[in-house]
């Protein structure tokens, strides 16, 4: 509790600080019952300001926080399910591929015992490679079919745009410019990490394949191919590990501004701080969309 | 006992040609024998031949220790080698692991089961001219093995006879294959067996006994990085972790006949491959030749895939330097912030 009293008295002794400052320059007496008036009247005017003055700050605040609590809607569930289907599909992937890679070291020999073998291991393997196989023709679709996958997608062709962003943030890293790159709704780091996946499916796809359906594909091409294929799978397998565990993993788990965990892709929100923030140009064109918008409507 | 045993031994050690000379009056002639049953038995042992072997130093009656008298009168029990060649003999004989293996294998068991035909110790080794397998007269020498063995084993030395591995030992590569590398001496075991050298896991290492073996090829000029490219490739990597049907070195070279790639009735002739590859591959055709087999791709003779092996290399090397760069500045950069703002 705040100690009116005690203010009351500072408040006093100020008011007839001021009172006695007035009453010199003009050179007069003023009688006691106007100088209680005029104490009152002063006292009550400073109480306005500082009241004024803490509503004004609690507004700022509750805005603040609205901002971080509102959300803005940036991944649709048909995108979230694709993701999670491609990570699922991913994971089952590296976890029986890589055995086969590094079949010498203890970690696959055990791996190899507990699922009982490569017999059992590579049908896993093959369950991994359906569930990509599938999220990649479901992307086409919808990256051909649906609006918001047009739409997505023609965001996510790189422009000269993303070289000034990247040089940019080179200097804001390096603190050699003050300013942040303003992204659009995917920043040039993001379109990095789709356009590797993008070749990283293909590549291991295609390859994939070669080697699954090797006894029908053997009638088809020389055996160099299928030796090319076994090399491609084995070396782009472990680029794309690594870009996901290193680069993925950095970006959206271990960054300090989002660690542990960036669940946009999970909930499809994201705050208004972040948009403001992370997206600038798009947060600005909904904006400008909106007021749009409502211009019509009115 | 033993030591009874062991005493008796050093005296009859100290004369032995002597005490020998006995048994050879009537044995040491060649026309010496018995007719049982209508058929004539030669008891002729060369004396000659006998001193020769390794075990001319001793007396005939070391082994044969229920004749008492000679000239004997009764047949002498079937001796054992076992007499002598047992952990802790006093008699110096050797013993390895050898006659306890022997035990598990598919000779013995055959002969447990009443075969006959199946081979003692005696069978290879001979009774009285036994020789130790670095003597080159000694039926167990290397270059002896295949016909030792094909005196039972007539069809797999008849194939044997045309392989590349039996033209090397012909030509003097002593160290070419001969039956008992693949199939051993003591213990040999079927194929069936787990334990054995020519179970599907077990052939690749008998074959890698040698084939990676560096000076002993370059002796044949033949490649040394077979076995290696193999356990490397998906065949080897399948076959060792529990896929048995996985190729296996003679799912394609075959066994007993193994010939070089250059020989048109080998199965790895470029012309017979469509068929070898074929029998787990029902697709494959002449592309099957097109490309090399046995390939390490970080190797240039890899061709192609050592060139796919070389991008990948540094387009990994290269793409994870620059995510790290810009992981670190991204981490330094955030740090260099805080640090400025709680200024």
């Amino acid at each position: 509790m705040r100690d009116t009293s005690r203010d009351d008295k500072k408040l006093d002794d100020l008011t007839e600080a001021v009172i006695r400052e007035v009453e010199a320059d003009e050179n007069v007496k003023l009688d006691e019952e106007f100088r209680s008036g005029l104490k009152e009247e002063l006292v009550q005017k400073v109480r306005q300001h500082l009241e004024a003055k803490r509503k004004l700050e609690e507004i700022r605040k509750n805005k603040e926080a609205k901002a971080r609590e509102e959300n803005f809607p940036r991944f649709g569930l048909n995108f979230r399910l694709q993701h999670l289907t491609l990570a699922i599909g991913v994971i089952i992937l590296i976890i029986t591929g890589l055995p086969i890679k590094f079949h010498d070291s203890v970690v696959s020999k055990l791996f190899f015992e507990i699922t009982g073998g490569i017999t059992v291991s590579r049908i896993i393997h093959r369950i991994g490679a359906t569930l990509l196989i599938i999220v990649s023709i479901w992307h086409i679709l919808y990256i051909t079919a649906s609006k918001t996958g047009r739409n997505d997608f023609k965001q996510l062709i790189p422009t000269p745009k993303d070289l000034k962003d990247f040089l940019q943030n080179m200097k804001y890293l390096l603190g050699l410019s003050k300013e942040k790159p303003r992204y659009g709704r995917f920043s040039y780091i993001e379109k990095f990490d789709y356009w590797a996946v993008y070749w990283g499916m293909v590549i291991m796809i295609l390859s994939g394949l070669l080697l699954w359906f090797n006894n029908f594909f053997l009638g088809l091409v020389p055996k160099f191919v299928l030796d090319v294929a076994t090399e491609v799978h084995s070396d782009e397998a472990m680029l794309a590990t690594l870009a996901i565990v290193v680069w993925h993993w950095y970006n959206v788990h271990f960054n300090p501004e989002v660690f542990p965990f960036n669940a946009t892709i999970f909930t499809g929100k994201i705050s208004k701080e972040k948009m403001i923030k992370d997206h600038p140009l798009e947060y600005e064109q909904m904006k400008s969309r909106s007021r749009e918008m409502h211009a019509d409507e009115k | 006992m033993t030591a009874l045993l062991t005493i008796l031994l050093a005296f009859f050690q100290l004369a032995p040609s002597s005490q020998n000379t006995r048994c050879f009056l009537c044995h040491g002639k060649e026309s010496f024998g018995v007719t049982e049953q209508g058929q004539f038995r030669s008891l002729f042992v060369s004396p000659r031949e006998f001193a020769a072997s390794i075990h001319g130093k001793f007396t005939c009656v070391q082994c044969h220790v229920d004749v008492k008298v000679i000239p004997h009168f009764i047949r002498p029990q079937k001796i054992s080698c076992l007499q002598c060649h047992f952990e802790g003999n006093t008699a110096g004989a050797p013993v390895k692991w050898m006659p306890e293996r022997y035990k598990e294998s598919v000779h013995a068991k055959a002969l447990e089961a009443g075969n006959p035909n199946a081979p003692d110790c005696e069978t290879c080794h001979t009774t009285h001219y036994v020789k130790s397998p670095t003597d080159s007269t000694s039926t167990t020498y290397r270059k002896n093995v295949p016909e030792l063995c094909g005196r039972c084993h007539k069809k797999q030395f008849e194939a044997y006879s045309k392989s590349i591995h039996y033209k090397a030992l012909e030509s003097g590569v002593l160290g070419a294959a001969v039956c008992t590398d693949c199939h051993h001496e003591h213990d040999v075991l079927p194929p069936s067996d787990p334990r054995s050298s020519l179970s599907p896991e077990g052939v690749v290492r008998t074959c890698a006994k040698c084939h990676s073996d560096t000076l002993l090829m370059e002796k044949s000029d033949v490649p040394v990085q077979q076995p290696q490219a193999y356990s490397e490739s998906f065949h080897g990597i399948a076959l060792e972790n529990g896929m048995v049907k996985a190729a296996n070195c003679t799912s394609c070279h075959g066994h007993h006949d193994i010939l070089p790639a250059s020989n048109p009735s080998s199965p790895i002739n470029p012309k017979n491959l469509p068929k070898t590859c074929g029998k787990c591959h029902p697709n494959a055709d002449q592309n099957v030749a097109k490309g090399k087999v046995h390939i390490i791709p970080g190797e240039k003779s890899a061709g192609v895939v050592y060139y796919v092996y070389t991008f990948f290399k540094w387009f990994t090397l290269i793409v994870l330097v620059f995510l790290f760069v810009h992981i670190i500045l991204d981490i330094s950069g955030y740090v260099r912030r805080k640090y400025a703002r709680h200024e």
